[in-house]
């Protein structure tokens, strides 16, 4: 028997939550970071810790925080840091602690090249590291999808020439291959390989280089991407390790004597291209509104009636007609919670029934 | 809001309203939709032309062009008017709600064409000084349309009729128990004022939005602001020409910041001049405002003009 009035209550049946990831994609193309704006794009705080990165002149107030850039020495790298020593120790035991833990004794454990923190292994100790923006991550980076494409030329410049050769470093096995033994979630290992000639590498394969934290957002990258064999990095001798400030083909190394924000831009002028899927986690709520037969085919809209008649009907055995055009949902008060809007009237008669599903999205 | 997109597959624009969120914000389950409603606000049924030459497919046309705005968020612009259910489905009359006029002092103010709430004794009778600048008497009898606001012992009252507003149906018929009113939703804005029964209760306030718009709840079964009027069959007892079914009396009383200050009437309102006791002129600030009146079961509402108005000079 249908409920007799304006409101039709909704039993449990008609109320179901669902869960959906939803993924955007999101292209950085390199000119962005370094070149479409100059450098207004690009906020250097006065502290000096780290380098952030806009996607347009940062006065305006459509400018959107993107990414950032800072540099991490551990205190058991090999390199000699003579500025800002202390300030790039603080970031690498920063951003350790947050994403790799402690160790039984309290100790701040150290980046690990292959994820196996237990199991020792190669450690790195000079990396860059790159944040991005809530704006971009949304709830995490969807794993297999990250792609970072380093022009890795040994000479310097800040215009194309640096692109010639490229590396492209990558979460290829994020997919299937993730750790989550980290306090802030899951992480895979990011791969670099030779994306414009195979020469560009010391050896033609794939080298783990950095860990990427996928609900944190953070890329950690070792400093050897910029690195020839010769000096421990992963880049072909005969190519020279990077130039990235203009301080002859010394690759990370340059660092030491150089600040973060210094290095921040040496390595943003070398993003030839970024790109990943974020996620989003949509929690949502599924309202049925069933409209039955006999239900809702009378208006109270004032232009129904004309003197108590009803305009749609001629004689009593018509069929009532009515139009909708618009659902509200209610709470127990009959307090308006949610509004929902058709594109176009809906007819409903004593012969048509709809079942109109409304979602809400948290 | 902007215009639907209507030229392809029919979508549904869904959003929380403003009220919604401010439930959602609280936390303590208050957020919690339990029934929906149908609503058809931008249908006008004047277009359905059930004499259309070309035939029944016609007669709707118009009406299913009709271009649907998106939703809004204010919770008090939506919904308006909505689709109702009755089980019988050989209705040919359909019950509507009516501004009563016809008793004594009871009716809209002659020249403002609206109720006139007198937010103080010195609006209302010059705190009865003598001085002759009060609004709510001429001649010692209260004028038709002003409702005392602070006193609230004399004045008019708002009085709301029920029925099936036809003569092809005698008032001696029976309205049908679906089609009658029992219980009724008064909105008012609560910063001018509140809504009380015919001797001064205060009604039970159901709530408040975040616009500030207040939510009165009342139904027959309280028996102060309604009342069946099925036994009433004269013609001068109602203006529901056929069958009657509820009353609905009430009046507004004043909110302390209308009655203290003028704050709100130079921010919100203007000036004008109305007729005294002393039979000269009284400029008084005003606001104009409105209270709606809707069935809860029937579901019609009817939006009724008030001027709330404070003695200026």
């Amino acid at each position: 028997m249908a409920e007799s009035g304006a409101f039709k209550t909704l039993n449990d049946k008609d109320v179901v939550s669902t869960r959906t990831l939803l993924h955007e994609a999101i292209p950085i193309t390199g000119t962005i970071v370094s070149g479409t704006y100059g450098d207004n794009n690009i906020k250097n705080p006065s502290h000096g810790m780290f380098q952030s990165v806009y996607d347009y002149p940062y006065l305006s107030s459509s400018a959107n925080h993107i990414f950032d850039i800072t540099v991490g020495i551990g205190t058991q790298s090999g390199l000699t840091i003579t500025s800002q020593a202390d300030k790039k120790k603080n970031i690498y035991n920063q951003m350790a602690q947050l994403l790799v833990g402690y160790d039984h004794t309290g100790s701040i454990q150290r980046f690990d090249e292959d994820g196996n923190i237990v199991g020792g292994g190669k450690k790195l100790d000079d990396v860059f590291i790159i944040p991005f923006s809530r704006l971009l991550v949304k709830d995490e980076i969807k794993k297999g999808t990250f792609q970072l494409e380093l022009g890795i030329d040994d000479a310097y410049d800040n215009g194309g020439a640096i692109f010639n050769s490229r590396i492209l470093i990558s979460d290829q096995s994020g997919s299937n291959g993730y750790f989550v033994n980290s306090p802030v979630g899951e992480y895979g290992v990011l791969y670099a390989t030779a994306s414009t000639h195979t020469a560009a590498l010391a050896l033609d394969q794939s080298y783990a280089v950095g860990l990427l934290y996928y609900q944190a957002g953070i890329a950690v990258i070792s400093g050897s991407v910029f690195n020839d064999a010769a000096i421990g990095g992963i880049l072909n001798n005969a190519l020279n390790s990077t130039d990235l400030i203009g301080q002859g083909a010394v690759g990370f190394s340059s660092v030491s004597a150089s600040t973060t924000q210094t290095i921040a831009s040496g390595i943003r002028n070398r993003i030839y291209n970024v790109q990943f899927n974020n996620t989003t986690e949509l929690n949502s709520t599924i309202y049925f509104c069933r409209a039955n037969h006999q239900e809702f085919n009378y208006s109270t809209n004032p232009t129904y009636t004309n003197a108590s008649k009803i305009r749609v009907k001629t004689n009593s055995t018509d069929e009532p007609v009515s139009y909708i055009t618009t659902i509200g949902l209610y709470n127990d008060k009959n307090e308006l919670m949610a509004t929902a809007k058709l594109s176009e009237p809906l007819k409903k008669t004593p012969s048509t029934e709809f079942t109109i599903r409304c979602r809400l999205d948290y | 809001m902007g215009f639907l997109d209507n030229s392809g597959d029919i979508i549904l624009d869904v959003v929380l309203t403003d009220h919604g969120r401010k439930e959602l914000s609280k936390g303590d389950g208050s957020f919690k939709i339990t029934k929906f409603a149908l609503g058809d606000e931008e249908i006008d049924y004047s277009l359905f032309n059930s004499s259309h030459a070309s035939g029944s497919s016609y007669y709707d046309l118009s009406i299913l062009q009709t271009p649907i705005l998106e939703a809004f968020t204010d919770n008090a612009a939506s919904m308006k008017t909505k689709l109702v259910t009755y089980e019988n489905l050989e209705l040919l009359f359909l019950p509507v709600l009516e501004l009563n006029e016809l008793q004594g002092i009871d009716r809209r103010h002659a020249t403002s064409g609206s109720f006139i709430v007198a937010v103080d004794r010195y609006t209302e009778d010059d705190d009865e000084t003598g001085t002759g600048k009060g609004i709510g008497l001429v001649e010692g009898k209260p004028v038709p349309g002003v409702i005392f606001g602070e006193s609230l012992d004399r004045g008019s009252m708002i009085v709301i009729d029920q029925g099936l507003d036809t003569s092809q149906i005698s008032t001696k018929q029976t309205i049908d128990p679906d089609l009658r009113e029992t219980e009724y939703t008064i909105q008012i804005d609560n910063r001018f004022g509140s809504i009380i029964d015919p001797q001064g209760n205060q009604l039970e306030l159901s709530y408040i939005d975040d616009d500030d718009i207040a939510y009165y709840v009342v139904s027959e079964e309280e028996a102060t602001a309604v009342q069946s009027i099925s036994n009433l069959t004269k013609a001068n007892e109602s203006p529901v020409a056929g069958p009657r079914g509820s009353r609905l009396k009430f009046k507004i009383k004043s909110s302390m910041d209308l009655n203290t200050s003028t704050y709100l009437f130079t921010t919100l309102g203007g000036e004008s001049i109305l007729d005294n006791e002393a039979g000269t002129g009284t400029t008084v600030y005003h606001i104009d405002s409105m209270v709606r009146i809707t069935g809860m079961n029937t579901g019609y509402s009817l939006d009724i003009p008030v001027r709330f108005v404070k003695y200026k000079s």
